[in-house]
């Protein structure tokens, strides 16, 4: 009950909320050369608790190779939360 | 009972620090989507949600500091995107990682403890964050179905169960028995580890892989992770 009452409200909510300004455009990315890896990594040190970056753990690595990522080039991390 | 005060202050402690750096992550986000989304409701939520976090911080930190654990004042933003992904690309990887999973079992989290008999202050401070962090949950689905609808965001599927491995909490999958305290711990607002496994589980498969299915990612990769993860440690 509690789980099906979340989908509606954050899933299916959040889609009505994000329908409510138009629709984004799918050309407005900054082009590729703008693709700093430093622009989002830079500064940030790799040690903290609550935001953590996978390391190259075999499923994970694996299944980010066949889309061309790797753990090896910048694998991505989660957020711990409550 | 001193233990169980030290484990409480601890865990509302690293609360005020994880809602801090959420702050951090908001107002950041908050600037780099109008870039490539100049009419999103989004960035105006997410710094409405910068500003709640900042206010959760303090009564994360209050709460701490009255079981003896005061709340480190300092904080990092710490960005998560794999360094493959173009800024765009990367933006949408951090919002689902923050808000379609994290705030999504938080506000599992929150509504769990909230059902059980806990302290009245620790009782009032839940139910004022479990308040706006439905809002911060529905801010990570209102971004994926506006990029959902304008483009291909399938792959963010590859990249799910490194989102998911950075959520876990060491020990989350551990089989090992409940600790004597733990129940205790429940009156001071902190999940046993069977109870948080459960809602951990039970909130990926219900809530989290359906939305994410829906809004086209894959959640196939993410499953099998899920899969190995739990007979890693034999659960």
């Amino acid at each position: 009950m509690l789980f099906s009452k979340l989908f509606r409200l954050l899933v299916l909510g959040g889609a009505i909320v994000g329908s409510a300004s138009g629709c984004a455009g799918p050309g407005q990315a900054q082009p590729a050369a703008d693709k700093k890896a430093d622009d989002r990594d830079g500064g940030a040190s790799s040690d903290s608790r609550s935001a953590q970056t996978q390391d190259a753990d075999g499923g994970t690595a694996q299944t980010q190779a066949a889309d061309g990522g790797s753990a090896a080039d910048g694998g991505g991390g989660g957020v711990l939360g409550w | 009972m001193d233990e169980v005060r030290r484990l409480a202050g601890a865990a509302w402690a690293f609360r005020a620090r994880v809602e801090r750096e959420a702050s951090s992550r908001f107002a950041r986000l908050a600037d780099a989507i109008p870039v490539f989304d100049p009419a999103s409701p989004v960035p105006d939520l997410l710094r409405r949600a910068a500003g709640d976090e900042d206010r959760h911080a303090l009564l994360c930190a209050e709460l701490a500091a009255a079981y003896g654990s005061p709340a480190p004042a300092s904080t990092m933003d710490v960005r998560i995107a794999p360094r493959s992904l173009g800024p765009r690309d990367a933006v949408l990887y951090e919002v689902v990682a923050a808000c379609c999973i994290t705030e999504t079992e938080s506000v599992a989290t929150l509504a769990t403890l909230l059902a059980e008999q806990v302290e009245p202050r620790v009782r009032t401070v839940l139910h004022e964050i479990a308040r706006d962090e439905v809002v911060h949950g529905r801010i990570g689905w209102a971004h994926l179905s506006r990029e959902a609808a304008a483009r291909d965001v399938s792959f963010l599927s590859p990249w799910v169960p490194s989102m998911l491995a950075g959520t876990v909490e060491d020990g989350l999958f551990s089989t090992a028995a409940p600790a004597p305290e733990d129940e205790e711990l429940l009156r001071h607002g902190v999940l046993p580890r069977p109870r948080k496994k459960e809602i951990f589980l039970r909130t990926l498969e219900e809530v989290v892989f359906p939305g994410l299915e829906k809004l086209g990612v894959s959640a196939s990769p993410a499953r099998a992770w899920l899969l190995s993860a739990l007979r890693h440690v034999g659960a």
